[in-house]
């Protein structure tokens, strides 16, 4: 066993994101610390994956032991503003099916928070809702 | 002073036909130790008193239920086992993994366990046992 590799945990969540919104209609998807510049009008996501605390689950010191890591993954959708929800909740459906109550590669998704409607967008110019996932996994050592 | 944290605890079983190998994923264990008394007072006394008479312990040990993990099965299975005699082996270590040392070691029986599954909360295991026949301490 091996300290968790975030980086891998963190490929997971983003590389099933991407595969839906690659698919048609295909939705421009960004992740943390990546320039964009969108099309206004256009519908977009922004994924942002955050790990959280890390609290003892099994005892023994670095050797057959475990720790529960919880992290959470926000995603914000984008779509046209003055045209109503509808687009827009269409993609928020897309995404809350793809992480609701999932299983993947030892990441135990739990159920989304979401789509909710953002009073203030950011950027501006865009109807924004944003769904929230919170995640878990076991790093055993 | 020397205090030590519950991470670094460790249990080991054995189930009466091997050698004792750690149970991987305990979350916690617990030993209570009690000695009986036998009351010695006479005609005259004007205190009560005792002395100690046979030692028993119990306990519990908490494991997260993995099915793969190293000594779960055998552990959580115990409790089935027919006609049990006794046979099996426990070592409780505050910390470390050296046999005999800052651990309580005695044969016991595992006397229930119950195994729980909450939507949301990880599955957990739990065992108590009670000891038979020798208590030995490395407390120390």
């Amino acid at each position: 066993m091996a300290a968790a590799d975030l980086n891998s945990v963190r490929a997971t969540i983003e590389g099933r994101l991407a595969t839906e919104l690659a698919n048609s209609p295909a939705i421009p998807v960004v992740f943390h610390n990546m320039a964009y510049e969108p099309t206004p009008g256009s519908s977009w996501v922004q994924c942002l994956t955050t790990f959280g605390a890390s609290e003892y689950l099994g005892q023994g010191l670095t050797t057959n032991s475990q720790n529960r890591i919880v992290g959470l993954v926000v995603m914000n959708i984008f779509s046209g503003k003055g045209v109503g929800p509808g687009a827009n909740l269409v993609i928020g459906k897309r995404i809350r099916d793809l992480y609701n109550r999932v299983i993947v590669s030892g990441v135990f998704f739990d159920a989304p928070t979401g789509p909710e409607a953002l009073a203030s967008p950011s950027p501006e110019g865009y109807f924004q809702t944003q769904v929230r996932v919170t995640f878990e996994f076991i790093e055993e050592l | 002073m020397a205090t030590i944290r519950g991470e670094s605890g460790r249990v080991e079983f054995e189930t009466g036909s091997g050698t004792l190998g750690q149970v991987v994923g305990t979350r916690s264990w617990s030993l209570s130790i009690t000695k009986e008394t036998l009351d010695t007072t006479v005609h005259g006394d004007t205190f009560r008193q005792f002395v100690g008479s046979l030692v028993s312990g119990s306990g519990t040990v908490e494991l997260v239920y993995d099915p793969d993990a190293t000594g779960q099965a055998a552990f959580v299975e115990d409790v089935i086992k027919a006609g049990d005699t006794a046979d099996a082996s426990f070592e409780l270590f505050t910390t470390g993994d050296t046999n005999g040392t800052d651990s309580v070691s005695f044969g016991g029986i595992i006397t229930d366990m119950e195994i729980t599954s909450t939507v949301g909360e990880l599955v957990v295991a739990t065992c108590n046992f009670i000891t038979s026949s020798t208590i030995t301490s490395n407390l120390e």
